[in-house]
């Protein structure tokens, strides 16, 4: 007996975070430095700064099949497949085995997953932009979905914090629909990409700008602190950052939140449920699954941080049954799992310059260009809601171009070891409305090997998105057209589901109405208060910039609420 | 207007367009389906020596590395194994046959037993060949996303990647991600520890590996 309560002793903290990917490491730096004593919780393995990066530091030759995935890992990584790249050599070994944790498709959803120390900011493309004022006031405005519970000025420090940490390279545009924030200089543009930002905005009164990415541009104190330097331009970075110059779990919030000394991250354990007391009305701890031995252990603390990214941290509330919570925690509302949001895009337009061939570049820039929101903005309006941006970018051509070309033999050779002719290409990042019959639910019967339900989704893209897709490509082709490219020709891969964008958001959205929604806003469960979720779960629209800055932001903001509560001893 | 916006849709015809090298894998059926395993896949030591020296007819050994010494015969050989479907690996084996059929035919002997411009004017046939079949197989190249183009095919004259593209593809990324090719035929820059987004290209200048 006394054994036993010094053994659960031993596994009480101050607060459990749950996964340790981008929200999940900001949850562990933030808790920590403000005393909590933390224990994060990875179901993955540990991946270690540097030494883990496996291929770090691999030549192409170095790799079996040059990169490409090859049969066996096609039919294993069956969901990476559907990217066209997530599943190739270079990166695989930190992206999941699709037959070892499936999932089943209603109707289909392209799940791109990472489980290990980090999760996915090992992987991301580190675009890094901020939602604007309209963001937030859409769905109020047009009765979509629920309103936001937050307004852009509330968030808008956080955003400030957040940047100023992470290190965001980026310009100042002035735009009201892209606000600015606290960069590092800018990655520069090139001379292809000059040229056809000046011409569309002089034929079109668009912006292009350069992307805003969490590359550290010229490193600043806090960052060399940590360990990290300036951006090498190698553009390798979904093989983990040697250099720890892009902002990753393992390059910038687990230094920060171990230093502090308070952190413990224990990983290979799976949570599958938050314990919820019904006498004391609040979740006193987590429950885990070892991955390699099934083990089963809890694990206690007065606040609980889910940030397993939004699918399994609306899975864990789905699991977590009580007979206070029959159908899931805090899911009084029934909205858990309900209104899964992505970006669209997979279209776009690319064409061909012929000037500028006595212009080169070098260095790989691991950035390109962005097209900020037009469309249903200002006095522009469409039969559709809501808009989308580009991110693109132009190159000189290189090998490939042989593939296509007539001729072999030693003037080709000699040709294809040349640089070739510019082109540009820009694809639409697109935003996808909240729907509550978007969902997922977990499976009543199927189990994985490790017993947890096996999640069914059931969610497509709407009549909404699809109309926006004309314009997607239309625009694209038309701007590069505008700018003097040739042979332009757009494209719209209907082969795509949602999912694709990799943004996936909104299983346990905010709202001021806790009968319409399932966290408050400051990101707690309404209806069990010392549960925090601040993972893509907690979005009640998606915008069409991508969402992880904003999943930081709100992080930051969400960890010093819980914080003070706790010493108000509100929780 | 209306006709404006069906003409920036068009895609272009195949061995026509530019390609960038992640387009290199996609043909024929969606991404989403699934690959065939464990299909066994090997050649004959003839065929292994025809293999090579057609690879070595489209990347020949000038001041810097030809596709033999880069090992591009063995490389090819592995990926159709590893990476290609039994429809693919099938065109292939035929494609070599073929080669011999055509040799014969003309000369009398085998492809190999041919004379080197002999050989290279059946392997300009070939590859003409190859562009009318894939031509009245309605082959199409569009862009699904900014670095992966996809071939699609909307007749059923065509089954799965023609011998000649297979080798062709193969070849080229075989050796320009050789060490030999990357280092020596390109401009090898494993960590250019800075970007200069607009600078004067030099005379002569090779184009960057990767
Ligand atoms: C190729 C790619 C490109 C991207 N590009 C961008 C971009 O440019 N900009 C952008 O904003 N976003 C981008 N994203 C998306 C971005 O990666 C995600 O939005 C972000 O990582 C989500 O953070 P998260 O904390 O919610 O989840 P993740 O980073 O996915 O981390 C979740 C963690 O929780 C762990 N976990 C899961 N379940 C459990 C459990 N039951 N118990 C314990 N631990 C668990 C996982 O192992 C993982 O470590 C990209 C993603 C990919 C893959
Ligand atoms: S380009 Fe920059 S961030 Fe990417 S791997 Fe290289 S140094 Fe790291």
């Amino acid at each position: 007996m006394y054994l036993n309560i010094d053994a659960q002793k031993e596994m009480t903290y101050d607060a459990i975070v749950v996964g340790s990917g981008i929200s999940g490491g900001w949850a562990a730096k933030e808790l920590t430095e403000r005393g909590l004593r933390v224990l994060c919780i990875e179901r993955g393995r540990d991946i270690k700064h540097v030494e883990g990066y496996e291929t770090a530091m691999k030549a192409p030759w170095e790799f079996a099949h040059r990169g490409r995935p090859d049969n066996m890992a096609a039919e294993e990584y069956w969901a990476g497949m559907r990217t066209g790249y997530t599943a190739n050599e270079e990166h695989r070994y930190l992206f999941e085995n699709d037959s070892k944790n499936p999932y089943l498709e209603t109707r289909p959803f392209d799940w791109i997953r990472a489980y290990h120390t980090g999760g996915r900011s090992l992987l991301w493309g580190r675009q890094s932009y901020r939602f604007n004022e309209e963001d937030f006031m859409a769905n109020g405005k047009e009765g979509i979905g629920v309103d936001w519970p937050v307004r852009y000025k509330e968030i808008a420090p956080w955003y400030d914090y957040a940047e100023r940490f992470a290190g965001i390279s980026g310009s100042k545009d002035g735009l009201s629909v892209l606000p600015d924030g606290q960069f590092l200089p800018a990655m520069e543009l090139n001379c292809l990409e000059k040229h056809v930002k000046s011409e569309v905005m002089k034929k079109m009164g668009r912006t292009i700008t350069i992307g805003r990415v969490a590359h550290l541009s010229k490193p600043q104190s806090w960052h060399t602190a940590l360990g990290r330097a300036a951006c090498q331009y190698r553009n390798m970075c979904m093989r983990g950052c040697p250099f720890g110059a892009y902002f990753s779990t393992q390059s910038a919030t687990l230094p920060a939140a171990m230093k502090t000394k308070r952190l413990t991250l224990v990983n290979n354990k799976i949570v599958s449920e938050v314990i919820y007391d019904e006498k004391k009305g609040r979740a006193t701890g987590v429950r885990t699954i070892d991955q390699n031995t099934l083990e089963v252990k809890e694990y206690y603390a007065k606040i609980i941080f889910l940030n397993a990214s939004a699918i399994p941290s609306a899975s864990i509330l789905l699991n977590s049954k009580s007979s206070r919570f029959p159908n899931g925690l805090g899911n009084d509302s029934d909205q858990v799992g309900r209104n899964i949001m992505d970006h669209h895009l997979g279209v776009g337009a690319s064409g061909e310059f012929d000037g500028f061939q006595d212009q080169y570049y070098f260095g790989r820039r691991p950035n390109g260009v962005y097209i900020p929101r037009y469309r249903n903005w200002g006095n522009d309006k469409r039969d559709y809601l809501r808009g989308f941006g580009y991110q693109g970018g132009a190159s000189r051509s290189g090998w490939g171009r042989g593939v296509g070309m007539e001729g072999f033999g030693a003037s080709f050779k000699d040709d294809l070891s040349k640089v070739g002719g510019w082109s540009m290409g820009i694809g639409g990042f697109g935003e996808v409305l909240p729907n509550e019959n978007n969902r997922f639910t977990l499976h009543p019967t199927k189990k994985d090997k490790w017993g947890m339900p096996i999640v069914v989704f059931d969610a497509a893209y709407g009549e909404n998105e699809r109309k926006m897709r004309k314009d997607m490509a239309n625009d694209a082709a038309e701007m590069l057209e505008a700018a003097g490219l040739k042979n332009v020709r757009s494209y719209d891969d209907t082969s795509k589901n949602l999912g694709i964008g990799i943004h996936e958001m909104g299983t346990a959205r905010m709202g001021k109405d806790p009968k319409t929604s399932v966290l408050n806003k400051n990101n707690q469960l309404h209806d069990c208060k010392n549960v925090f979720m601040t993972d893509g779960a907690f979005m009640t629209s998606a915008s069409c910039v991508n969402p992880s800055l904003t999943y930081m932001a709100f992080t930051a903001r969400a960890s010093k609420f819980a914080v003070d509560e706790l010493k108000k001893k509100n929780l | 207007m209306m006709n404006r916006r069906d003409a920036i849709a068009r895609v272009a015809l195949l061995m026509g367009g530019t390609l960038s090298a992640p387009s290199l894998m996609a043909f024929g059926e969606g991404s989403s389906a699934k690959q065939v395993v464990g299909a066994a896949f090997s050649l004959t030591s003839a065929q292994k020596t025809l293999v090579a020296e057609i690879a070595e007819h489209i990347i020949p050994k000038t001041s810097t590395p030809g596709a033999k010494e880069a090992g591009v015969g063995p490389f090819i050989e592995m990926m159709l194994a590893d990476c290609y479907k039994p429809q693919e690996q099938q065109n292939f084996l035929d494609g070599l046959a073929d080669l011999d059929e055509r040799a014969t035919k003309a000369h009398g002997k085998k492809f190999l037993d041919t004379s080197s411009a002999e050989q290279v004017a059946i392997l300009k046939q070939v590859e003409k060949d190859t562009i009318e079949l894939m031509k009245s197989a309605n082959v199409q190249q569009v862009k699904v996303g900014d670095n992966v183009d996809k071939e699609v095919v909307s007749s059923k004259k065509l089954k799965g990647t023609p011998f000649w593209r297979l080798l062709k593809e193969l070849t080229l990324f075989g050796y320009f991600t050789s060490e030999q090719g990357a280092t020596q035929a390109l401009e090898y820059v494993p960590i250019p520890g800075r970007y200069d987004a607009c600078i004067p290209l030099k005379p002569g200048q090779k184009a960057y590996a990767l």
